[in-house]
């Protein structure tokens, strides 16, 4: 089977500094890579040069054999930060990109727009700006906007940094539906229990370079390479000093 | 004394719909002008964007008074011959349009990237989401400093009665000359200048207040 996103050889660099090196990806329909590693690994920015957000310095991003540019509507992203419109509601959120550039009419846009809010379990307040939703709300009507225009891939920036647990949980239980419903996704988290769980395979990303790619069992278990398992045993670390205090 | 309030008051009854016509069209002019100087300074690469930003900030770094001379007495000497009335309203737009312009330039600047990278992202073109996303969000963001400089340039009309243009102030000053009453006329024109400024300062903040509930929740 052809992978639907293969990165081959992708690098990135800003003047001297390297930010990814000769990074190798496939990733098959259906499947939900998790990417973990410390800040300033280059998670983001792997992401972002997928997206076509940031310029790739070397390498290919192809995603079923075509290059993607940003929006064309192979890929899909969600930001950490929401970046929801402030002056459009919900269903206008959804519906805008709908109209503009699929040019659907305006009563079939809100439709779907409506039915992509219903997914993520918005559909009653889907006459609300973004100022007037949590957090948690907030990322499920960004997820909904990414949806509604149903894109190969999917990709996820730390989608739950800025929330409280919460409002992770909601979110965090989108991802999952969207994941068992067969959506190939690449999810950037720090949170490991959820990345373990929903993930096919799991990246682990250090300075720009791929240290492991494998099935949480693996990176997760006995098999990790020893910078992944010290990056984990801080998190199991503080883990246990909880439990124990 | 009463006399010379009740000349002054009827004085600046005569000068009030001038000031209020050359500040209107002042802002009006300054507002489209210093939208498009904002614009370009914002979008346009900077090595192109440098004579503007010099005339803005020449404009920024002079007082308005001297400016009102420039043109009206040294636009004779370069082909620029303008009535008192149409000088008035050159010099108030393009005093105005050099603050205006910072305040949308400032504007654009506060729009996050993030979500315009939303936008790029879905497929809107560029024109799309300047239109769509962009200048509603940035009409959020500089609604009350324009109102505020908008407010601002009603009292420097004043300056205006220095070139002649018979305004409130030319009005009101006229009657302190003719009566030596300048301290009762003088009096008389801050109370009317100072109650122009509230009216529009509350119809301002009324308007603003529409606009931002149209535009956001």
């Amino acid at each position: 089977m052809a992978p639907m996103l293969a990165v081959r050889a992708l690098e990135r660099r800003v003047g001297d500094v390297e930010i990814l090196r000769r990074i190798d990806l496939d990733v098959m329909p259906g499947e939900a890579i998790g990417v973990i590693g410390p800040s300033g690994s280059g998670k983001s920015s792997l992401l972002r040069c997928i997206a076509g957000l940031d310029p790739i310095s070397g390498g290919t991003v192809l995603v079923e054999g075509r290059v993607a540019r940003p929006g064309d509507g192979a890929i899909g992203m969600v930001f950490q930060q929401f970046n929801l419109w402030p002056h459009l509601t919900a269903r206008e959120n959804v519906a805008l990109a709908l109209r503009l550039v699929r040019k659907m009419p305006a009563a079939a846009a809100q439709a779907k727009a409506e039915a992509a809010l219903a997914r993520v379990g918005l559909a009653a307040l889907a006459g609300r700006k973004p100022a007037a939703l949590s957090g948690g709300q907030q990322q499920r009507v960004a997820i909904a906007r990414t949806l509604a225009m149903e894109p190969r891939v999917l990709l996820f920036d730390e989608p739950t940094a800025a929330l409280d647990p919460e409002l992770t949980t909601e979110v965090l239980d989108v991802i999952r539906d969207l994941a068992q419903a067969g959506t190939t996704m690449l999810v950037v988290s720090h949170e490991m229990g959820f990345i373990a769980r929903l993930s096919t395979r799991v990246v682990f990303l250090d300075h720009g370079v791929v240290v492991q790619a494998a099935p949480p069992a693996e990176l997760f278990g006995t098999q990790a390479e020893p910078r992944v398992r010290g990056f984990l045993q801080t998190y199991l670390d503080r883990v246990a000093w909880a439990r124990d205090a | 004394m009463i006399q010379a309030i009740a000349d002054s008051l009827a004085a600046a009854a005569l000068g009030l719909p001038l000031t209020l016509a050359i500040w209107l069209a002042g802002v009006g002019t300054g507002l489209a002008a210093g939208f498009v100087i904002g614009a370009v300074r914002f979008f346009a690469p900077a090595a192109l964007t440098w004579p503007l930003a010099t005339a803005v900030e020449a404009v920024r770094g002079t007082p308005f008074l001297v400016q009102c001379f420039l043109l009206y007495f040294g636009g004779p000497f370069i082909g620029i011959d303008l009535s008192p009335i149409l000088a008035g309203w050159v010099a108030l737009s393009v005093y105005g349009a050099a603050y205006f312009s910072e305040v949308f330039r400032a504007g654009f600047m506060a729009v996050p990237p993030g979500q315009l990278e939303a936008a790029r992202l879905l497929g809107l073109s560029r024109p799309q989401a300047v239109l769509r996303i962009m200048l509603p969000m940035m009409a959020l963001a500089v609604l009350p400093s324009l109102v505020n400089l908008a407010v601002i340039l009603i009292k420097e009309t004043a300056v205006l009665s220095i070139i002649t243009v018979p305004e409130l102030t030319f009005r009101v000053q006229g009657v302190g000359s003719a009566t030596f009453a300048f301290a009762e006329t003088t009096l008389v024109l801050a109370l009317v200048y100072w109650a122009l400024v509230e009216a529009t300062a509350w119809a301002s903040r009324h308007a603003e207040r529409r606009i931002a509930r149209a535009l956001a929740a």
